[in-house]
């Protein structure tokens, strides 16, 4: 039976990330150290924007994006879970607006669980969570709608978006709203950048839930990202230092060379021609290029025929008629 | 249980849409759903989260183990796998059958969704509470759309002719008017307003209030620049070579637009959305683990 060569550093390798997360929740929750999480602005900033809407008497709009219930959804219902806790408290109207069901149904489950455990049911409106549609433009202008209408305090912009971000953005900024956005698009954060007042940018969206709860889970895990960073980042300057050291130091000597005949697909190969492997000497010694490299070799190790490598007389061996 | 070992025949989930089969297992899919529910709703709640977090990591477990198994490929349903190679096959061929329990769920869940939409907007109806009419709009649209799009789906199935346009009739006329003719078209007219967004925000961004901003506003002039026909001709290498002859210390050299633009992508941008997409990949990582080991407490 034939199988996909995988390799096995690759996997070595997000299972010593996995053990590293995994060490520090369990070393938070026995040992139950404080950890340090750095001020995030945009975090800091939830109570002002829903203390500003129960000054306005205005509900706090919250989006999770058009993505469907993946960690990011999950992600973004925990911090709205925050959110709606202090709303909450202050009978501040909320306005949570889904466009996939599945994340719909969760999130309405998660605030109906909060204002429980607030001890407001009666506060909890049901309406307050929507499914407003699936589909990307229609979901874009039932959202920029109901921040018109509603003239919306403060919006969080929490999740996975596309080019309805700008959107969103843009029509609650027109209405004087505070805008607290973060997504983990790289193409979005730089609109939310030009146009919402604070940004979660790249993990600190996975911080969020840690930096407002302090739970040792949490924080416990915070500390295994940042050991996986530091690791990457040591990995990073090995790796440049030994390449660099490899390709200065040590010439390719002629008989390391592997010479490879033509694939079939080349022009003057028939389909069927066998192709070849062998060593032969180089015309003259030459720098080592990176697929020849020590650190290339471990991430790839088999690689395959390059077109730069030396040609070989075709074989005349094979098919071909 | 199923047969899931190197299976020949398709799965019913995977047949043909409409079929017998296909309606007979969504029957099965359904009652076992709510006898799943009426059960979960007799256990003692005490046992519910244990129940759902086996679940959850018995789901998680299946997609870990896909991963970290070695996976056969092009094996025919003749070969019989040898000792430890029956997991890996068992693990292949199950993955149509896992990944049907999501979109089924996922269906069924589209389905409380549009409850949603009816509910709130019913309710608005029936209250004649503030812009009712709009409400009013949304579910005539919505009912007219839904009707005319399946049964122009059931005609095209019964009578595969009616694709070309010569033999369409009133459902075809109708689903091209509505689909192709209105939603596409506000759908598009949606997107191009965000051109007019992009020039408020980049406004607003642009406005020279601090060292930051000015620093990103000289970058982006540049980058802008130098995508600019005219100006790239202008300060392309071949015109500043002209300039300097050649000479690669002349002090012209600095703008060769492209260059400078390049030299932004590569060594700025780039390595600045690597280090984001990285750190978003081990946010991911963690996120995963807390929620398949049911670490993590949704709601805060």
């Amino acid at each position: 039976m034939q199988y996909y060569d995988t390799g096995w550093i690759s996997i070595l390798i997000v299972l010593m990330f996995v053990s590293f997360v995994l060490y520090n929740i369990r070393r938070a929750k026995t040992k139950g150290d404080k950890v340090y999480v750095r001020r995030i602005a945009g975090l800091n900033a939830i109570d002002e924007a829903i203390g500003r809407a129960t000054e306005m008497g205005r509900p706090v709009l919250m989006v999770p994006g058009l993505g469907a219930l993946d960690a990011i959804a999950v992600q973004a219902i925990n911090i709205f879970g925050h959110v709606t806790a202090t709303a909450a408290r202050f009978a501040t109207p909320i306005r949570l607006c889904c466009g996939d069901a599945a994340v719909y149904t969760v999130a309405q489950e998660v605030i109906s669980e909060v204002y429980q455990r607030e001890g407001l049911s009666d506060r909890f409106d049901q309406d307050s969570v929507r499914f407003i549609s699936d589909r990307q433009f229609a979901f874009a202008t039932g959202v920029s709608g109901l921040i018109h209408r509603e003239k919306v305090a403060a919006a969080f912009l929490l999740g996975t978006f596309y080019a309805e971000a700008l959107i969103f953005a843009e029509t609650a900024n027109s209405i004087g709203a505070i805008q607290v956005a973060g997504s983990t698009s790289n193409t979005q954060t730089p609109f939310f950048i030009a146009a919402c007042d604070y940004v979660l940018i790249g993990d600190e969206f996975y911080a969020a839930s840690a930096y407002l709860s302090r739970e040792p889970v949490l924080t416990g895990a915070l500390v295994g990202q940042d050991w996986i960073k530091m690791t990457m980042m040591s990995m990073v300057l090995i790796g440049a230092l030994a390449n660099t050291f490899e390709m200065v130091s040590q010439k390719q000597t002629a008989d390391e060379v592997e010479v490879v005949t033509p694939t079939a697909d080349r022009a003057g190969y028939a389909p069927g021609t066998t192709i070849e492997y062998k060593l032969e000497p180089l015309s003259e010694p030459r720098t080592k290029r990176s697929s020849e490299l020590w650190t290339s070799r471990l991430f790839n190790q088999k690689s395959a025929p390059t077109p730069e490598r030396e040609l070989a007389e075709p074989a005349k061996t094979g098919g071909g008629e | 249980m199923l047969n899931l070992l190197a299976q020949t025949e398709m799965p019913p989930f995977a047949a043909e849409g409409g079929s017998d089969q296909v309606k007979q297992f969504a029957l099965y899919t359904l009652i076992a759903g709510f006898l799943l529910v009426a059960a979960m709703s007799f256990v003692p709640t005490k046992l519910r989260r244990p129940i759902v977090v086996g679940a959850t990591f018995l789901a998680g477990f299946y997609y870990v183990l896909l991963w970290l198994w070695p996976k056969p490929v092009n094996f025919a349903p003749e070969q019989k796998p040898q000792g430890s190679e029956h997991v890996g096959v068992w693990l292949t061929n199950a993955l149509p059958g896992v990944s049907s329990i999501t979109q089924t769920l996922t269906a069924l869940l589209l389905g409380l969704g549009v409850y949603s939409v009816l509910r709130l907007h019913g309710t608005k109806l029936i209250k004649k509470q503030k812009d009712w009419a709009f409400s009013l709009v949304l579910l005539i649209s919505m009912l007219t759309m839904v009707t005319i799009g399946y049964v122009d789906y059931s005609e095209l199935k019964n009578n595969p002719d009616k694709v070309n346009q010569a033999s369409w009739g009133f459902f075809q006329y109708a689903k091209d008017f509505l689909f192709d003719g209105m939603l596409q078209a506000m759908d598009a007219a949606m997107f191009s307003s965000i051109a007019f967004f992009i020039l408020f925000a980049a406004y607003r961004a642009f406005r020279i209030r601090s060292i930051e901003s000015t620093v990103l506003l000289a970058t982006a002039l540049i980058v802008m620049l130098s995508l600019m026909g005219l100006v790239e001709y202008a300060l392309s290498k071949q015109v500043i070579d002209s300039i300097t002859g050649g000479d690669p210390g002349h002090f012209m050299n600095n703008f060769a637009l492209n260059q400078v633009r390049n030299w932004i992508q590569t060594y700025v941008q780039g390595p600045g959305i690597l280090a984001l997409t990285w750190g978003i990949g081990i946010g991911s990582l963690s996120m995963g683990l807390r929620l398949w080991l049911s670490l993590e407490k949704t709601g805060g």
